[in-house]
């Protein structure tokens, strides 16, 4: 049987948290200003 | 959750990193167009609505998972969208990263806490009720590990880290993640009818969902799908069980170990390490710079909304990677202690919630 889940090539733990304190920085200093839903 | 400890027998050539990055954009585009035609959907709704047509009252947290359901369900899904589908797991993490910055870090502890000790008692139940169901039902007993295990703490995360721990084998694992996406599905549909029959409260419902349903993913959809607070209170609720996985992976490692059929575990503080989701982490650190008046109220707001775009592919991801077909095809055993231990740990979970807030513990 085919595993449901695939292997990611990446760390998605470590790759989140620095996608996510990325944004928080651009925020932070206003590079982004607002985003919107 | 997390895919990384599956070892891959055809992993002994894997190709340039460069070729791997780029076969995710397929899948990756479709997860966002899936979550995208949630959200026009739901603004559709609200758009027909308001000039008097009929269409359904569905917020873009279901249509996104309708729409994955149906696709991965009618449809075969060709092989190049595969791996980029797998990406759904750094959208969640990402979205609960993210929404960190609209908790009080006081709150992460006040409520992670109780509901440590709601998991430890939940932990304790589960694991014991599956071993007895799974004895009873005559599994495998390391089927019935990977049930116990899976259901109690963190879905396909934990059976995916105790798979070489407990030196399983991949057909069990299989049959044993296949079970737990499944419930997760039905899940996604009971709780909230539960919880609005019932009359629950956004933080005692986001509680419940947060300690009973198994998968981080489908516990953060099962929550928003009662609302926007229900669905924040989930995640810290599951993110504070997911925190057990180690020491429940440990347990069994160490119990197969002493029966000659697993490795035996030598730096036990390393094997804590390497399986706790450390994607908390970053989540703790966020709540903690948005407490101590890092962001503006404005900031605040952009990185809030920024999780919902976020957690739109991963929405769209829970449906695509669930097959219905697996209700039947995994063989009846599994799926019925899977079903009664999951009826258990949720009635179990209600009632300490219910228990909880009935008595104004939490408030």
């Amino acid at each position: 049987m085919e595993s449901p889940t695939r292997k990611l090539a990446f760390n998605a733990d470590a790759a989140a948290i620095l996608i996510a304190l990325t944004f928080a920085a651009l925020i932070r200093l206003n590079i982004i200003h607002h985003i919107t839903w | 959750m997390s895919a990384q400890t599956i070892p891959f027998p055809t992993a002994a050539r894997q190709p340039p990193r460069s070729q791997q990055l780029l076969a995710l954009i397929p899948g990756t585009l479709l997860l966002f167009a899936i979550g995208l035609a949630g959200k026009a959907l739901e603004s559709l709704g609200i758009f027909l609505r308001a000039h008097h047509h009929y269409f359904p009252r569905i917020e873009y947290v279901l249509w996104a998972i309708i729409l994955g359901l149906f696709l991965s369900n009618l449809f075969t899904i060709p092989a190049i969208f595969r791996p980029g589908i797998a990406t759904y797991e750094l959208w969640l993490k990402l979205g609960i990263v993210l929404v960190a910055a609209k908790f009080v870090f006081a709150d992460v502890l006040h409520i992670g806490a109780m509901s440590l000790v709601l998991v430890a008692i939940e932990l304790a139940l589960s694991l014991t009720v599956m071993t007895i169901l799974g004895r009873i039902f005559g599994l495998p007993p390391k089927l019935t590990s990977l049930l116990a295990i899976g259901s109690s703490i963190c879905g396909v995360t934990a059976i995916m880290a105790a798979q070489p721990a407990i030196d399983s084998d991949e057909e069990d694992t299989t049959t044993a993640i296949a079970a737990i996406l499944a419930l997760g599905a039905l899940a996604l549909f009971t709780f909230p009818l539960i919880g609005h029959a019932l009359h629950m409260g956004q933080q005692a419902y986001g509680v419940w969902a947060g300690l009973a349903v198994d998968n981080t993913a489908e516990a953060t959809v099962t929550g928003a799908l009662y609302g926007d607070l229900a669905g924040r209170i989930a995640i810290l609720a599951k993110t504070a069980r997911s925190s057990f996985i180690g020491f429940v992976v440990l347990g069994y490692a160490v119990y197969w170990a002493s029966q000659g059929q697993a490795a035996r575990v030598e730096r036990k503080a390393l094997f804590l390490w390497q399986k706790f989701p450390k994607f908390i982490l970053g989540f703790m650190a966020l709540s903690i710079l948005a407490s101590v008046g890092f962001f503006s109220a404005g900031q605040l707001s952009s990185l809030g909304n920024l999780s919902k775009w976020a957690f739109l592919p991963a929405f769209a991801g829970v449906g695509l990677r669930t097959q219905l077909r697996d209700l039947v095809t995994q063989g009846w055993r599994p799926i019925l202690v899977g079903v009664l231990g999951e009826i258990f740990i949720a009635l179990i979970t209600l009632g300490m919630v219910l228990a909880v807030y009935h008595h104004g513990a939490a408030q």
